[in-house]
């Protein structure tokens, strides 16, 4: 019998793809520099391919062109959601090179920021042309309301894109999830920590539930 | 002309929105910018610079047209070499890159930007024979593409050199005391921006960039261009780099460059745009990438 509900499942599992009409949504991973979009990224990508996306900084801007996985099979109660997972560069209205001088030399830092304000372009361009859905990472340590998350979050309803906020950095102290829930009542919004990769199950419960 | 493709040369006047699907000539969508002001700045110290081939590109209309009588004369006494000579000889540069560029000034502004390379030639050649046309017409591809390659590439520079240096050497010193004495009425004049707004400006800045220099012999100028004399147009002059900047703010209101490695980005701006910049440099020279080129590359990476 065994064999049976295997084989039965796994035929579903096909059908489930034939009929999913669309080619995978691509989920485009958003926020402010160093909310730990790269951090999350790895994480899903880790876990459900075996693979990361990009190399992860404690300084601000690592990350500079957008990264793409793509065929990211996640499963959840027996369902598989597939997705592309775009992991952008941290969306700012400044970039100083300053900013890095403690840790680079001026001219890696100018480099550096230079790369990053292209970077920028780069995920707004995304944004408008590329993405099906929005993961909104914001470090729960930090105030939410500033004029990048309240003007990204708006392009991103008015494109009507589901979006989902992920409160990251709960293993911090400072960390504050209501503060973002109560920035963004309209939005759902789901705790974790990417890098210690606390509550992911409640984090594919719900990419499976926005984005499948 | 602020702008000005990388790879070809032709260049846009501020605010066209040819560009934004890429260089209509080549398809080549890396594009610099340089701002009128600093271009003319450029020009004033012009003479003798290779680098600020720009600039001269831009004393274009009287120059040029000078330049061209003085050419047409010599031409005229060397009737063979018109033809056969023409293509890979400096002096068919030479001698084409005035004409055309008076050519376009006079007859027609409103020409294409391509075609103004063949134009250059075709005029060039000879204002005597017309038969001749057709064959020369084929020789603007040939030579916009060494040019091109010049501009890009040091190596395919040498040989054009070479050429040019035995045969040319007369016609060079004839050439340069043209061009120098045309230089120094243009600057004078204010002519300028009356011919640098135009199309026309564009064309003799092919010639003028390629072969200016080829034939005015300037040893000394080839090595610079190798490394991308476009890329030099606009920071050759280093006080104009602010001015440079800030006309780039002004265009680009999505991405303001306070000093180097100190950025203001407009998100909307930024949103709202359908190519977006791609590359940025502090000389005021950046890439686009325009939505076709976009999608290429996307595919390409899966």
């Amino acid at each position: 019998m065994g064999l049976f509900t295997e084989l039965k499942d796994s035929i579903s599992r096909v059908t489930d793809r034939l009929f999913s009409e669309q080619e995978p949504k691509r989920i485009g991973i958003y926020g402010p520099p160093n909310a730990g979009k790269t951090t999350l990224a790895n994480r899903i990508a880790r876990d459900w391919t075996g693979d990361a996306i990009g190399a992860e900084s404690h300084i601000p801007h690592e990350t500079r062109r957008a990264r793409r996985k793509e065929n990211v099979d996640i499963e959840r109660n027996g369902k598989t959601v597939t997705i592309d997972i775009v992991d952008t560069p941290g969306v700012t209205t400044k970039v100083d090179y300053e900013e890095f001088t403690d840790e680079l030399d001026e001219e890696d830092a100018i480099r550096r920021s230079r790369e990053a304000t292209e970077g920028v372009a780069e995920a707004m361009h995304w944004l408008r042309e590329d993405v099906d859905g929005v993961i909104y990472v914001l470090d729960s340590a930090e105030d939410p309301i500033t004029q990048v998350n309240t003007m990204l979050i708006g392009i991103i309803e008015s494109r009507d894109l589901p979006v989902l906020i992920f409160a990251n950095k709960t293993d911090l102290e400072d960390s504050s999830v209501k503060r973002i829930e109560d920035a963004f009542p309209q939005h759902t919004t789901v705790p974790l920590s990417a890098k210690e990769g606390d509550n992911m199950d409640e984090v594919y419960d719900k990419i499976a539930e926005f984005f499948g | 002309m602020p702008h000005q493709c990388t790879n070809c040369g032709r260049t846009f006047a501020d605010g066209s929105k040819e560009m934004l699907s890429g260089c209509p000539d080549c398809g080549g969508n890396k594009f610099q910018f340089a701002p009128a002001t600093a271009a003319t700045a450029d020009s004033s110290g012009g003479a003798g610079d290779t680098e600020a081939a720009d600039a001269e590109s831009t004393e274009s209309g009287s120059v040029t047209s000078r330049a061209t009588e003085t050419v047409r004369d010599w031409i005229t006494r060397d009737d063979d070499s018109t033809d056969g000579r023409n293509r890979q000889s400096p002096d068919p540069a030479v001698q084409s890159t005035p004409d055309g560029s008076s050519a376009a000034v006079e007859s027609e502004q409103s020409w294409p930007s391509s075609g103004e390379a063949d134009t250059t030639e075709a005029d060039g050649a000879t204002g005597e024979a017309f038969a001749e046309w057709p064959e020369t017409a084929r020789r603007p591809e040939n030579r916009t593409d060494t040019q091109t390659e010049t501009i890009d590439e040091s190596g395919d520079r040498e040989p054009s050199h070479q050429q040019s240096d035995e045969p040319t050497t007369t016609l060079a010193d004839d050439e340069n005391s043209a061009q120098a004495d045309a230089r120094s009425e243009v600057i004078s004049a204010g002519d300028l921006p009356t011919h640098t707004d135009g199309a026309a400006v564009s064309e003799p800045r092919h010639g003028v960039d390629a072969d200016e220099p080829t034939d005015a012999a300037t040893a000394g100028d080839d090595q610079p261009p190798e490394h991308g004399r476009v890329v030099s147009e606009p920071s050759g002059d280093r006080p104009s780099i602010d001015d440079l900047r800030e006309e780039l703010n002004k265009q680009f209101e999505s991405i303001k460059i306070v000093r180097p490695g100190q950025y203001e980005l407009n998100l909307m701006e930024l949103y709202n745009r359908e190519e977006y910049i791609i590359s940025l440099q502090e000389d005021g020279r950046y890439v686009i990438d325009v939505p076709d080129s976009w999608r290429d590359s996307g595919d390409s990476d899966e």
